[in-house]
């Protein structure tokens, strides 16, 4: 099985858009399939009763395979997260002092990714904002959350320069930029590592697998989650934030 | 600045417990896939709701099964309610705001949908109104949350409670996204199977 992460999947976008658009209505038929008017759709949307919950000694072994799935994987991310824990412990600490210091000089945290990525953005920046109890409130912004930017750029220009272009018009030299992608790849996270490298933000990066382009980005602290598996990289990365998040707090109450 | 190395290790070991709790509970998350893949089957839409930080997680949800990240996969229904913030705003200046996801549910929930919330708080009153709203419309409803689920368990609207064991909201949100990403990936094995069996 190939995996793709969030934001490599415009290379195979584009590669099905090359094809006639016959083949790709039926490309999308077989992605899409709830998109056709299907027969199996309920008109009553009642297919609740019929389902029995038990449905024999297949379903059974089918419900243990998938039982035994859940239980490593879950077993996968904890031997993850003990190996980073040794792995990025050093970075981890120097890169909250620096944000902390960009902190007490009144920088802002500018967040950006794309797809789930886009999600880990927001988290951090309303981790950052609203800390709950006990936190001190620090202003982050969380790039992707501007649909009339995000689209207004897409549209007018290319999808590459939606986070440059709002790191051009926010951005000032105390402030960070903290960007996501599980691949390292995209394009988009690379142009808003630059632009904000030029204003010189602080930048910090979250990548995957061998850090991709990202590694080569000239950033001021970059963290790779070594996994073949995006999900398990995804749910390292959202550690990684959270923890950074955490020192921040205890670096700046220190 | 004080030496922050202490406070890394401290962190992430007060990850291991929860995150090795969800291996004890692998047969209750397998049951929710089985669940929510038989709706899913039969044309459901998952519907999935957070308040604060787990409006991210609705959000991460909803792509992961609309644009499925390995390749062959399916994409499934799904929408979050999280996600449109003139909608919420308006909410949040309406007379109850705790209301915003129950009202959500009633206009786009259909009988046969999947209702996913997500809290590290089981007592919000936003969730558990959401979930009450949607059991009555006869939607599956699938929670994630946190310590021994705690009102959401005493409503009685959950088939499927997925808790966390600990009281660090990042903590609980961390483990959450694992259990989401394991239900996305693990309904596709019985919707293959059933339809292997069509």
């Amino acid at each position: 099985m190939s995996t793709r992460s969030d934001d490599t999947r415009s290379d195979d976008t584009r590669a099905r858009d090359t094809r006639s658009h016959d083949t790709r209505s039926h490309d999308l038929d077989a992605l899409y399939p709830f998109l056709a008017p299907a027969d199996q759709v309920p008109d009553d949307g009642g297919p609740a009763d019929q389902v029995p919950d038990d449905e024999g000694p297949a379903d059974e072994a089918l419900l243990e395979q998938v039982r035994r799935s859940t239980a490593e994987k879950a077993r996968e991310i904890v031997a993850l997260r003990e190996q980073l824990a040794g792995d990025l412990a050093g970075e981890l600490a120097a890169c909250a002092e620096a944000m902390a210091s960009r902190f007490a000089a009144g920088g802002r945290l500018y967040c950006f990714g794309n797809g789930g990525s886009s999600t880990d953005a927001q988290a951090v920046a309303t981790l950052f904002c609203s800390p709950g109890a006990g936190g001190r409130p620090l202003p982050a912004i969380a790039l992707p959350n501007d649909v009339a930017v995000m689209t207004a750029l897409a549209n007018d220009v290319s999808f590459e320069v939606v986070f440059a272009r709002q790191l051009a018009a926010f951005a000032r030299p105390a402030d960070m930029a903290f960007g996501l992608s599980t691949s390292g790849g995209s394009a988009n996270v690379l142009r808003a590592f630059a632009e904000a490298r030029g204003r010189g933000l602080l930048t910090v990066g979250l990548a995957g697998y061998d850090g991709g382009k990202m590694r080569d980005a000239g950033l001021d602290h970059l963290f790779v989650v070594p996994s073949p598996s995006v999900h398990r990289i995804q749910e390292a990365q959202t550690t990684v934030y959270d923890v950074l998040w955490e020192l921040v707090q205890v670096a700046l109450a220190g | 600045m004080p030496d922050l190395l202490p406070a890394v290790a401290e962190a992430f070991a007060r990850r291991r417990e929860p995150g090795l709790a969800l291996v004890e509970d692998a047969a209750d998350v397998a049951r929710a896939c089985r669940g929510m893949a038989d709706r899913f089957a039969s044309g459901g839409t998952l519907l999935a709701f957070g308040s604060g930080g787990p409006a991210a997680d609705a959000a991460h949800v909803a792509v992961e099964f609309l644009h499925p990240v390995i390749v062959g996969k399916r994409a499934l229904p799904a929408l979050s309610l999280s996600a449109d913030p003139v909608g919420l705003s308006g909410t949040a200046s309406a007379a109850d705001p705790a209301d915003a996801f129950a009202d959500s549910v009633r206009l786009f929930g259909r009988r046969g949908d999947i209702a996913l919330g997500i809290t590290d708080d089981p007592g919000s009153a936003a969730i558990r109104r959401a979930f009450a709203a949607a059991k009555e419309l006869g939607l599956l409803t699938v929670a994630l949350s946190a310590g021994d689920g705690g009102a959401l368990r005493a409503d009685g609207t959950i088939d499927h409670l997925l808790t966390t064991r600990s009281t660090d909201p990042q903590v609980v949100k961390e483990v959450h996204v694992t259990t989401y990403h394991v239900l996305w990936e693990l309904v596709h094995v019985f919707l293959e199977q059933q339809e292997h069996a069509a």
